[in-house]
């Protein structure tokens, strides 16, 4: 089978920096995937190269079999990819459902209705005409990840998304990140809390100073000493 | 609400209309350099004001229209409202032109970018002497055509407004706020912000050019230094933020209030005017950095149709 994204060899340098250096990875459908590493081990920087917000020095990166590499963000994002960001990227003076609804196409009356769905969804339907700027941190958080799910995505990077969040508002989350992989979607997320890492992801992938050092079962992982060694020094 | 707006602007409009046949020469050219105004400051908001990438050189397409039709009208005898259209178009072929690579800049570099095309194309206006006359500037043959005029500039006052609304409530529009907000978001959302920011740029364009074009036409000579005038742009600036930017009717709301004021304090001290509009800026960008219409959309929570 096709896997729904391969990255093959991926480079990108900043000045001498190599923040990611020849990365490998190959991602199933319907499965959720883990990648952690220590500060600037280069995982937001490969998200970056999928989504096209950055340009590869060298590698491919190919999508249902597909070379996207290269192409603007905004065309990767049509193709079925969404993503959330590290640091909430909302849209503050625009209301919450209208961040969901700038996503859409075609008929209006449909696209608010399913912003308005989806916005119940993560609890937020009475705050709907609310600016999203007023909203918590954690409501922001979800209004972020409802609005990635607008154009119904195959495969949906999250850059922490259990940073910040509270217990309540997490167990939400991790259970609409399940209800996504059970719908056929392909989940990539960058972690630092390991409990949701171990807890949620199938096969996980460790990079140490941009370089992928270990890809398996989360148990498996745990016990591997490149990513013992990366994380806690020799 | 839209019970009450709806007729409320009908009456205003009526006024507009009858206004010429009641008013004195000096009401009927106050009225129309409002208009200019008004369709001006809704034309930057509409690229500025929306995807907050802020022109520094709006003028330019003002200056643009306005030479484009004074040499249609003095050297091709167009009749001038054919001319005032046709600079449109000048202004929007100079935008697509100078937009492609400059709408890639972001924040100041664009700004300055733009304030660097007022002033290319104010020396380079002032180097085609034989053209376009020059420093010495350039005449059109006489005509007496306030009146015309004045309903020619009220059009396109009221073009750019409904034009405003249109977008404001529209996806599209909704769309250049995202570019306003976070670009990255936009794109990583799947929108094309290229292309947006440059549709944009051209429609706000547009009114500018026409306007300018009639500019000309009413003030029967146009020369570099008053055609491209920074301060123009800025009085466009001051008159969105301070009204609310990004909104239907805060362009509108600060056209006439900065205009009015300043037409009265002028009209008796020459050189306060300058002074309130710099304590205008600053009051706006320290006490309220929405504008009025902004600050009142938020407290109230009014629809953006307002």
């Amino acid at each position: 089978m096709t896997p729904v994204l391969e990255v093959d060899g991926l480079v990108k340098s900043f000045g001498g920096v190599t923040a990611v250096d020849r990365v490998s990875l190959r991602l199933e459908a319907g499965a959720i995937y883990g990648l952690i590493g220590p500060n600037g081990s280069g995982k937001t920087t490969l998200f970056n190269c999928i989504t096209g917000v950055e340009r590869a020095d060298a590698g491919r990166v190919l999508l249902d079999g597909r070379r996207v590499d290269g192409l603007p963000p905004w065309r990767i994002a049509r193709l079925g990819v969404g993503r959330t960001f590290q640091t909430i990227r909302i849209f503050p003076e625009l209301t919450a459902v209208e961040n969901l609804l700038v996503v859409t196409e075609g008929d209006w009356e449909a696209a608010c209705a399913r912003a308005r769905e989806l916005l119940a969804t993560v609890k937020l339907e009475r705050l709907a005409d609310e600016y999203a700027g007023n909203l918590s941190y954690g409501q922001q958080k979800l209004v972020e990840f409802a609005r990635m799910l607008m154009r119904d995505p195959g495969l949906v990077l999250l850059d922490e998304p259990a940073a910040g969040v509270n217990r309540t508002l997490l167990n939400d989350l991790l259970d609409a990140v399940r209800a996504l992989r059970d719908r056929g979607r392909t989940v990539l997320l960058v972690e630092h809390d390991m409990k949701v890492v171990m807890g949620l992801c199938e096969t996980v992938f460790v990079l140490d100073h941009g370089e992928k050092i270990a890809e398996g079962p989360p148990g498996f992982i745990q016990g591997d000493e490149r990513v013992i060694e990366a994380y806690f020094g020799r | 609400m839209r019970r009450v707006v709806l007729p409320a602007l009908a009456v205003v409009l009526a006024a507009l209309a009858v206004y010429p046949t009641v008013a004195s020469g000096y009401g009927v050219r106050a009225m129309l350099q409002l208009f200019m105004w008004v369709a001006l400051a809704g034309s930057w908001n509409l690229i500025s004001g929306l995807t907050g990438y802020v022109s520094f050189g709006h003028i330019a397409f003002f200056g643009a229209g306005a030479y484009a039709t004074a040499l249609a009208i003095a050297r091709w005898h167009w009749p001038w409202p054919v001319a005032a259209l046709a600079g449109g178009v000048a202004a929007c072929l100079l935008a697509l032109v100078i937009g492609y690579p400059c709408l890639r800049l972001k924040g100041p570099y664009f700004a300055i970018s733009m304030l660097g095309l007022n002033e290319v194309l104010r020396a380079l206006v002032s180097y085609f002497e034989g053209l376009t006359g020059g420093g010495s500037g350039l005449s059109l043959p006489t005509l007496e055509a306030t009146i015309p005029i004045y309903y020619a500039m009220g059009a396109v006052a009221v073009a750019v407004t409904a034009l405003a609304y249109a977008i404001i409530t529209s996806r599209f529009g909704l769309r250049l706020m995202t570019i306003r907000e976070d670009e990255v978001a936009a794109e990583a959302m799947g929108i094309d912000t290229a292309r947006h920011k440059l549709a944009a740029f051209l429609l706000s364009a547009a009114g500018p050019g026409i306007v300018g074009g009639l500019f000309a036409r009413d003030q029967g000579f146009i020369e570099p230094l008053s055609t491209f005038a920074l301060v123009m742009t800025i009085t466009m600036i001051v008159m969105v933020l301070f009204g609310g930017k990004g909104t239907v009717w805060g362009p509108v709301l600060g056209a006439v209030v900065l205009f009015v004021s300043q037409e009265l304090v002028w009209a008796r001290f020459p050189y306060v005017h300058q002074l309130l509009f710099g304590a205008i800026i600053v009051a706006v960008v320290l006490l309220m950095p929405r504008g009025v219409l902004g600050v009142l959309q938020q407290r109230y929570r009014l629809p953006r149709t307002i």
